[in-house]
């Protein structure tokens, strides 16, 4: 997925639209917006990202999870399997973007890039509703895919890449 | 001048305003395991090395407490779980990239066999004990026979114990403050002190209380080394890891880490015992319960100034 933080205006539907989507526990959400502010008054630069689980390729919290209730789906999805997780909080410590959570029923929970939707050719619950369409899902591996073809032609960037664990959410700047 | 912060209000619990995943229940448990760690290999170590009437405490007596620490830590560790009716998951997977499944079966050869060497000793403690049924009696005799190759699973799944308390921290990259490989070491040492402090505690024999002495005070310099090198290794890395090392130099932690770790958990205890092995008349409990108690203390200040370190961006 890739999210252009030039369209982005932290309007934060998309984490209204994941909570309603998949039905997220109050209090708690799988996606969040981001606002950095640099500089001083009045020369500033801001910096808006719709952030949520990076589905690393090297992730640290399929890795750690002693179960195997962590694993990477194919396609790249990470996911949890909630009747192999025991709740023990390895791979919320292990993971640096901090996007998972304990759901209240016990086990984690976290993004799934909303794959029962993508199983019917839609797109996630939070690509879909947003209003300045900042947002490119697909297939890396597809060339012809609405993100293959933003990131051939735009820079972008990666949250934290020196962690090591390769992560597939991109930011165009 | 750069703020980040998150304006849709993100606020899951546990997660923010910054990491609180594990609360007490797992430093009781590392200390725990550590302890257990500790005592069973000096009574593995002391019973290959055939000293165990010198060192009976050792081998024979403070090995008996060493499954009620087990059972507890694991019970700790159940506690701390937010799926619990899962945890039997445990058991049905081997993953050796993952420390916590490792340290879960290492706890599963290591607390039968505490369980069985505390058995076998139990009569140094309760002379008159009677197992009451034959099987358990046939057991102890069949079981005695092979003491020694269980001396040596016993010392050796022990430092495996006693490190993996330290790797399951030092595992966690997201984390720079325990991303470090020191930490395993330390905490073996850490737990191996703890068992001589115990062991002191129990033994009634001035030769033995001064032996552990002696060997406690060497695990003690050993961790001060461990600790300035930790220090300096983090002083030396990264941003990350630098913020990390604030904590505890300067930042929130810095009181109690040294009063707490550094002085009145090693320092002080070192120079008690030095004074000890040069027969001055102190009172012999004084430094192994300090000892204990700055364990305990470590365990908790790594965990939670551990879970406020992260990475930035």
């Amino acid at each position: 997925m890739a999210v252009d933080t030039k369209k982005c205006v932290g309007c934060s539907d998309c984490v209204v639209a994941c909570q309603t989507e998949n039905n997220v526990p109050i209090g708690y959400c799988r996606d969040w917006v981001v606002e950095v502010t640099d500089g001083t008054y009045p020369q500033l630069e801001l910096e808006l990202r719709s952030e949520r689980c990076n589905h690393c390729e090297n992730a640290p919290c399929v890795r750690c999870c002693p179960t195997g209730a962590s694993y990477i789906e194919e396609g790249g999805i990470v996911k949890v399997k909630p009747h192999k997780c025991i709740g023990c909080g390895a791979c919320i410590a292990s993971c640096p973007y901090d996007a998972r959570f304990v759901h209240p029923k016990g086990y984690v929970d976290k993004c799934t890039f909303c794959d029962h939707r993508i199983k019917d050719g839609l797109k996630p619950a939070c690509v879909a509703v947003c209003p300045t369409k900042c947002m490119y899902f697909g297939d890396l591996n597809d060339p012809n895919s609405d993100v293959s073809k933003v990131l051939k032609l735009r820079k972008y960037k990666t949250l934290i890449p020196e962690a090591g664990t390769i992560p597939h959410l991109y930011f165009l700047i | 001048m750069r703020e980040e912060i998150i304006v849709s209000g993100r606020n899951n619990h546990l997660i923010d305003p910054h990491l609180e995943i594990w609360e007490w229940q797992i430093p009781s448990y590392l200390f725990l395991g550590g302890l257990a760690a500790g005592i069973l290999f000096f009574a593995g170590l002391y019973f290959i090395q055939k000293k165990e009437k010198e060192y009976n405490t050792a081998v024979a007596i403070a090995p008996i407490i060493t499954p009620f620490l087990l059972v507890l830590g694991l019970f700790f560790l159940f506690l701390d779980l937010k799926h619990k009716l899962y945890f039997w998951q445990l058991y049905t997977t081997i993953k050796l990239e993952s420390p916590m499944s490792w340290g879960a079966w290492v706890l599963m050869i290591v607390t039968p066999l505490s369980i069985v060497w505390a058995a076998l000793h139990i009569r140094s403690v309760f002379p008159n004990w009677d197992w009451k049924f034959e099987f358990l009696r046939q057991f102890e005799t069949f079981i005695a026979k092979y003491k020694t190759p269980m001396a040596w699973v016993m010392m050796i799944s022990s430092v495996i114990l006693g490190i993996y308390t330290g790797i399951l921290l030092s595992a966690f990259n997201a984390r720079p403050l325990w991303n470090t490989s020191i930490l395993g070491p330390l905490f073996l040492t850490s737990g191996l002190s703890t068992g001589a402090a115990t062991i002191i505690l129990l033994s009634k024999s001035h030769k033995e209380r001064l032996a552990f002495a002696k060997i406690d005070l060497l695990l003690i310099a050993i961790e001060l080394f461990l600790i300035v090198h930790m220090l300096m290794g983090f002083r030396a890395s990264t941003q990350v890891q630098i913020d990390a090392s604030k904590l505890f130099l300067g930042g929130e932690f810095t009181a109690v880490f040294w009063v707490f770790v550094i002085g009145m958990g090693l320092t002080i205890p070192a120079i008690l015992e030095i004074f000890e092995l040069r027969a001055k008349k102190i009172p012999y409990i004084i430094a192994p319960i300090m000892v204990l108690v700055g364990g305990l203390i470590l365990r908790f200040i790594m965990l939670h100034a551990g879970q406020m370190s992260r990475w930035l961006y």
